[in-house]
């Protein structure tokens, strides 16, 4: 075991993979020379070489249009887009030829593309370093789309998506690649190293995708997240003094139904939380889901905790941001209805 | 958003009100048309009401047991189409109809003094209307101490409501309460171990009615009894006779058609007996028609359909309407029209009709005649013991009107009219 970041886990990731299966192959850009801007495959190209950690040029449809072509022909291919705000050049790519090509194909072709995209705020980034997507991918069927919310998922979940035949959209939360974040940008930064989610095994292992984890056991109230919002919503039921049970999806597609319903029907009250916009977003399917299967168990009306419904602001970053308060009166909204 | 009230219809001559029995919608339900929504009770009849258009039910006026004048707001739908685009709480839309609760304090007194009358929908949340469903709770008749007089889980459980044991499941002994609908009624059985439990049963609906009328009868009318002894055995070889001429499976004649077509002769001779008294007005009225009154048991309690113009009917003819008539009220698919208007009554309880009764006249009329079990007995015929076929007929006068004399010389006839069934069919011949 040894202390990682989330950037040294998904390093570790890649770099155990390039070295167990030679078809495993690296592209996007700046990330062989440079390593990446926030270091992800730092040191890969060299270990490895140019052959299978590839400079791209500034394009992303190219990106992703390469790594189906790789995957076609039997490459391993896991595409880096920069940042989650710059995938929608390889939408077309991803939804109209990477999602479909196993169905179009009759499942005689597939390509086994992942691609890794930092997303999220917290981080002043502004409309363009900033977004959070994942409820776009969601929508396309026949993507797998993760999000892991500490350096020990990161590592397992990305290990299981390059391992899968079926494209995987990996987000990485980029707030959380330094260290858990419970909302308050005034508080200062805590290290991976100090959280037992960064000790990682430093070997090969994995992590399922579809099966979400229970981050903390509780009977009075459950609330569903992923990503960054695991720890603020942990911080918020904690300020409340509410015995909350957290949940982290850590893969939205496929999604864990049963741990989510299992739980909502034990407490009777959930909460969904999310950075992305609210709107559409990838809650009001969680919504809809509890709805339908758990109506009869509910105490009080569900409630969403999620980004306002405009581009992320600059300015307003901690205005924008779901942050602790946000969770917190969510929090309280279901728990007052008896 | 567009409603639409529902007034309580006309639901035949002279209706003024009806009782609810048994509401089969609640607020919250989607309601196709034509769909039965309500069963009500005239004074005389069950009827079964039909939603007039397709909607969903934000309010219902009025419980089991209530008496609701015809034309006054009975339900409120929500239409269709508005109901597909309001998102908004439909507590807050001002509803048109302000249950007028007729009915008791509803359980759970102590919630209901904080609260306001609840108008439109119950409100509560989905995990309390499963608890209240697997209770046997109608949430309607509970007040709610939540905000805007929604109803928590305290106020169900004040109601006698169960707590959801940990797992999300009923737990058998905390499960106290368990409505059970028998009949029109509703019965509550209060827990306690099984040797101490009661049950209590609402008097509502046909068993109210049949109270009152029974109650209303045996006060104002002073009950002349008559018991006669009749030798049916040549109706009987008559009857049995005639049955044998029928196809194998066809329904078979009974003794209620021949008696009721011997008395249609018997009440041209006392016409006194076919008569309806109009207290009001304080007259009698005598009715040429004779429309005779069949009382049924029925699931729901006694009900009494009539045969229209017995009088007109041949005895095949007087069979198969006492079975109609009978089978529907039965099946609780009788009209108003066909549970009205009666001018004398027969009753027969067939096998268990024992050897006398004291039947109760069915007001307005005057004379009910009860038919006891046929049996054969021993007994002197044409200077010998033989063996006859008797049955005795158990009637009730209305003293005040028909005098004993003509009671007794009217059931003699008829009598007579039985033992030689021959002249049931022979027109009576004016004396020269």
């Amino acid at each position: 075991m040894a202390n990682m970041n989330m950037i040294q886990a998904l390093n570790s990731a890649m770099d155990i993979m390039l070295g167990r299966d030679p078809s495993v192959v690296l592209l996007g850009e700046d990330i062989g020379y440079f390593g990446g801007v926030f270091r992800a495959t730092e040191g890969l190209q060299r270990k490895y070489g140019e052959h299978r950690v590839l400079d791209t040029p500034i394009a992303e449809g190219g990106i992703v249009a390469a790594a189906i072509g790789m995957g076609v022909n039997g490459l391993r291919p896991v595409a880096e887009i920069q940042f989650a705000d710059y995938i929608y050049p390889g939408i077309d790519q991803i939804a109209s030829e990477l999602a479909r090509l196993r169905y179009r194909s009759a499942g005689e072709f597939f390509a086994p593309v992942t691609i890794r995209t930092p997303c999220g705020g917290g981080i002043r980034g502004g409309q363009t370093h900033s977004q959070s997507p994942e409820a776009i991918f969601t929508h396309v069927s026949g993507l797998k789309v993760v999000m892991p919310s500490n350096p020990h998922d990161a590592k397992g979940l990305l290990i299981t998506s390059i391992e899968d035949d079926d494209p995987v959209i990996f987000f990485e939360p980029k707030r959380l690649y330094n260290g858990p974040f419970d909302g308050d940008p005034n508080k200062p930064a805590v290290p991976w190293s100090a959280h037992p989610k960064g000790q990682v095994n430093e070997g090969y292992y994995t992590v399922p995708l579809g099966k979400a984890d229970v981050v903390r056991r509780g009977a009075q109230v459950t609330v569903v997240t992923y990503g960054t919002m695991v720890f603020v919503a942990l911080a918020a039921a904690a300020a409340l003094g509410l015995d909350a049970e957290i949940i982290d999806l850590r893969s939205l597609v496929p999604l864990d139904v049963d741990t989510i319903c299992t739980s909502v029907k034990k407490t009777g009250r959930c909460v969904v939380a999310h950075e992305a916009t609210r709107f559409g977003g990838f809650g009001a399917e969680i919504l809809a889901l509890l709805q339908e299967q758990c109506f009869w168990d509910l105490e009080a009306p569900i409630q969403r905790v999620a980004g306002w419904d405009t581009p992320y602001p600059h300015a307003f970053e901690w205005e924008y941001f779901p942050g602790q308060e946000r969770v917190k009166k969510a929090l309280s909204l279901v728990m007052e209805a008896a | 958003m567009s409603q639409f009230v529902f007034k309580m219809p006309d639901l035949g001559e002279g209706t003024v009100e009806a009782e609810i029995v048994a509401w089969h919608t609640k607020p919250g339900d989607a309601v196709d048309e034509d769909q039965v929504i309500v069963e009500v009770m005239t004074d005389k009849a069950a009827v079964e009401v039909p939603a007039p258009v397709s909607g969903r039910v934000v309010s219902i006026t009025g419980e089991p047991g209530d008496k609701v004048a015809v034309g006054s707001p009975l339900i409120v739908f929500e239409l269709a189409a508005a109901a597909v685009e309001s998102s908004a709480p439909a507590a807050t839309v001002p509803s048109p109809v302000q249950a007028p609760s007729q009915a008791p304090a509803p359980a759970g007194a102590s919630a209901a003094a904080a609260t306001a009358p609840r108008t439109g929908r119950v409100m509560t949340s989905p995990a309390n209307r499963r608890r209240a469903r697997e209770a046997g709770i109608d949430l309607a008749s509970i007040a709610g101490s939540g905000p805007g007089g929604r109803i928590l889980r305290g106020d169900l459980v004040a109601a006698g409501g169960e707590l959801r044991a940990a797992a999300g499941h009923v737990s058998a002994e905390t499960s106290v309460v368990r409505s059970l609908v028998a009949g029109p009624g509703v019965s509550r059985t209060v827990g306690g171990t099984a040797s101490g439990e009661v049950t209590e049963i609402k008097v509502i609906g046909l068993r109210r009615l049949i109270a009152e009328r029974m109650s209303e009868a045996k006060r104002t009318i002073p009950h002349f009894a008559y018991v006669e002894e009749v030798d049916i055995s040549e109706l009987e070889s008559l009857r049995a006779h005639l049955n044998g001429t029928l196809p194998k499976g066809a329904p078979t004649l009974s003794y209620l058609p021949f008696v009721v077509l011997a008395l249609t002769r018997a009440l041209e001779s006392f016409p006194q007996c076919n008569v309806r008294y109009d207290a009001a007005r304080e007259v009698l009225v005598r009715h040429r028609a004779v429309h005779v009154g069949v009382a049924t048991q029925t699931p729901d309690g006694l009900k009494v359909p009539v045969v229209r113009n017995a009088q007109a009917l041949s005895l095949w003819e007087l069979g198969a309407e006492i079975r109609r008539v009978a089978e529907r009220a039965r099946s609780n698919k009788s009209t108003r029209d066909e549970l009205v208007g009666s001018t004398i009554t027969v009753t027969s309880l067939g096998k268990l009709g024992g050897i006398a009764s004291t039947p109760v006249i069915n007001a307005p009329e005057v004379a009910i005649i009860g038919l006891n079990k046929a049996v054969e007995r021993p007994v002197v015929h044409q200077g010998a013991i033989a063996v006859r076929r008797i049955m005795n007929l158990s009637s009730s006068f209305d003293h005040r009107f028909v005098d004993g004399y003509d009671a007794a010389a009217m059931i003699q006839l008829l009598k007579d009219l039985l033992e030689h069934p021959a002249m049931i069919f022979i027109p009576k011949v004016n004396s020269p």
